[in-house]
């Protein structure tokens, strides 16, 4: 009898999650070349596996600008004229069609490369494509976020979704059928963010939403990124410095090559020859390019709320000033810093105080949860080697979206997203 | 540390019950995590002799500006006129001329090899290739390789002197201002395909390669979307003229 019951709830149990089991794709028959985590972050997939897509002269493509905050050309010093105003990219096909949004990621802009090539993807598939620069990218907090603090991913999307509004209005000829969604990496967690305020204000209601590779607990991620720069990296001493290291090896791989060409399967051979940098030398180099949007975002931020903890408040700052002694600051300070200097006193001032963990709730995948659950429109594809996740993460996609999730094998951190079998699959999902 | 670099490493060692696979396990790292190699790298590539930097800044925006408001619009006036086949024949032209001072460099530096390959590339481009409306020699297996004056100079050891901001041609420095200028000299004294002398009657060809030149160079002002971006081009151009030199 008790056997019995066991394989009922046995079955019973099977049954049930028969129907939330997540996709993971097979190693072997997913046949991505890179299994290791940093090379495939850094290079990507090998140009002849990528999906074949228009050039630019085939796209009917426009830079738009929109003044969102028109307090901020005073407010703001000369030098930053150039991001006064917001910029996006729209590509606009010749009949009615799908409009899809793309978010881009870690103070990345609209024009970033995953964006463009997520732009070639889906206007071949014949969607309207928006870029859109990341809530942290340097010309987003200028001219888009209201109190250019990014990290609170509610408020991020507030004034994402402001922006998604004056597109619309702006680009109101635009014959659309209906409305798509994406991100990648932090964009990813902003879509996510994004397509819940829509439950609400209606404007879009996405049909369908798809999150590529997003941070499920903020501060693991931001940890992780802060961490990379820690590795031991075996040739550097007092005389060779981390970037001396690099280049010198980029040196003498040009040298045995014979000649410079600079291509999209660079770093693909580079990694093949001789010169090759190991675990650690990547790492530290991935670590680098997020200390340095830490260090864009920490300085923007602190100049625009006048904190005074890089820029002295009343510095006077013309075309000609040098920055450099501000960047001497700025690049001292990681994610983490940032995180406990700007974000949590601006928020525990606005929200009558909090603690840390409260903030992580709400600002990662965790304070939607019961949303995501339950809106079978937004999938989610991640890899199994991504460094912005940490134990467990990949759990609690699993239980959220059930098989709504696709985990590939292989890729690290957005590495396989240019990768064909992936961006069959991304079509695939918004095709329906 | 043991040999990481010569090592492939272990694709997925560990797997969690969710199937997440530690990809920062694989690395060894500081044990006290309070190494500072990335600051110490930043702020020593900071180092780069620029004593007019109030004046190269202004410089910096106004190409900027430049940029934005007449370069890049009139090229994609010219994108929007022109097949792209004509575009391709115009950049390959100009390529064709350019390989006069590429050659010229290359023997001032007795690259033996490279100035053979240059000249092969000359004679193929210039007949089969019409006058080097065409680029044989790519599809032969010769790529273009561009040696300047500048390298010249630094082959032989002149220091870089101080960084320039040109107006409307961008980053430089003292000594590859100088070598721009000495292959500008030189290639009007060559006359190569009689281009430098018809040009003098017609203005328009310098136009059409201003154009062409814009055109064919990726480089975008603010496409790094940082508030440091002039620090960051200062120290990429120094650092490219360095391994070009190199190499």
């Amino acid at each position: 009898m008790l056997r019995s019951l066991r394989f009922a709830a046995l079955l019973g149990g099977l049954i049930l999650s028969a129907s939330g089991q997540a996709r993971d794709v097979d190693a072997a028959t997913y046949g991505y070349p890179l299994t290791n985590p940093f090379e495939a972050t850094i290079a990507s997939t090998p140009p002849d596996l990528r999906p074949e897509l228009p050039t630019d002269d085939d796209i009917n493509q426009s830079d738009y600008s929109l003044n969102l905050l028109p307090k901020r050309e005073f407010e703001l010093p000369d030098n930053f004229w150039a991001v006064k105003k917001f910029h996006y990219r729209l590509a606009r096909q010749d009949h009615p069609a799908p409009l899809i949004f793309l978010i881009a990621g870690t103070g990345a802009p609209y024009h970033s490369s995953i964006n463009e090539y997520l732009k070639k993807l889906y206007y071949k598939a014949g969607y309207h494509v928006v870029q859109l620069s990341s809530p942290t990218s340097y010309d987003f907090m200028t001219s888009a976020s209201r109190f250019a603090t990014p990290g609170v991913s509610k408020d991020d999307a507030e004034d994402m979704y402001r922006v998604m509004q004056a597109v619309r209005t702006q680009q109101s000829d635009v014959p659309v059928t209906e409305f798509y969604l994406t991100g990648y990496s932090l964009g990813a967690l902003d879509a996510a963010f994004v397509a819940h305020l829509d439950e609400t204000r209606h404007s879009f209601n996405f049909k369908r939403v798809l999150l590529l590779n997003p941070p499920v607990n903020l501060y693991t991620s931001i940890r992780n990124l802060d961490k990379l720069v820690q590795t031991q990296v075996k040739g550097i001493n007092s005389t060779t410095t981390f970037y001396e290291l690099v280049l010198g090896k980029l040196t003498r791989y040009f040298q045995q090559k014979g000649y410079i060409d600079l291509n999209d399967a660079l770093v693909y051979d580079f990694q093949n020859s001789k010169q090759h940098l190991s675990n650690e030398q990547m790492a530290m180099l991935i670590g680098t390019s997020f200390r340095f949007s830490a260090a864009d975002i920490a300085f923007t931020s602190d100049l625009i709320n006048r904190r005074g903890l890089i820029t002295p408040p009343k510095y006077p700052i013309s075309e000609g000033t040098s920055l450099t002694p501000f960047f001497k600051r700025a690049l001292q300070c990681d994610f983490t810093c940032y995180l406990t200097e700007q974000v949590i006193p601006m928020w525990r001032a606005r929200t009558d105080g909090g603690s840390l963990l409260q903030l992580i709730d709400q600002v990662s995948l965790y304070a939607l949860k019961d949303y995501l659950k339950t809106s079978t429109k937004i999938a989610v594809m991640h890899n199994a080697d991504d460094v912005i996740l940490g134990p467990g993460d990949l759990g609690f996609l699993r239980s959220t979206f059930g098989n709504r999730l696709t985990v590939y094998p292989h890729g690290g951190h957005c590495g396989n997203i240019n990768y064909r079998v992936n961006s069959d699959a991304m079509l695939e999902f918004f095709r329906g | 540390m043991v040999h990481a670099e010569d090592t492939t490493p272990p694709a997925a060692s560990v797997v969690e019950p969710d199937g997440f696979t530690l990809p920062l396990k694989q690395l060894t790292f500081n044990p006290g995590l309070d190494q500072r190699e990335f600051e110490r790298s930043t702020l020593n590539a900071l180092n780069v002799y620029d004593p007019l930097e109030n004046w190269n800044r202004r410089v910096y925006h106004f190409n900027y500006r430049f940029d934005q408001w007449v370069f890049l619009p009139v090229v994609s006036g010219y994108r929007y006129i022109t097949p792209s086949f004509l575009r391709t024949g115009v950049s390959n032209f100009f390529n064709n001329l350019g390989d006069i001072p590429n050659l010229l460099n290359s023997l001032l530096q007795l690259k033996g090899q490279r100035s053979m390959e240059i000249t092969a590339r000359l004679l193929l481009n210039t007949t089969v290739g019409i006058a080097g409306l065409w680029d044989p020699a790519t599809k032969m297996g010769i790529p273009r390789q561009s040696e300047d004056f500048g390298q010249t100079l630094g082959f032989y050891g002149v220091p870089s002197g101080p960084y320039l901001m040109l107006p409307i041609l961008g980053p430089s420095n003292l000594r590859d201002t100088g070598g721009l200028a000495f292959d500008w000299t030189a290639e009007s004294q060559i006359n190569f395909l009689n281009v430098s002398d018809v040009s003098e009657n017609h203005p328009e060809i310098y136009l059409l390669r201003a154009i062409d030149k814009r055109y064919t160079t990726n480089f975008r002002y603010g496409e790094m979307n940082s508030p440091f971006e002039y620090v960051k081009v200062r120290y990429v151009y120094t650092e490219a003229r360095k391994l070009q030199i190199a190499e």
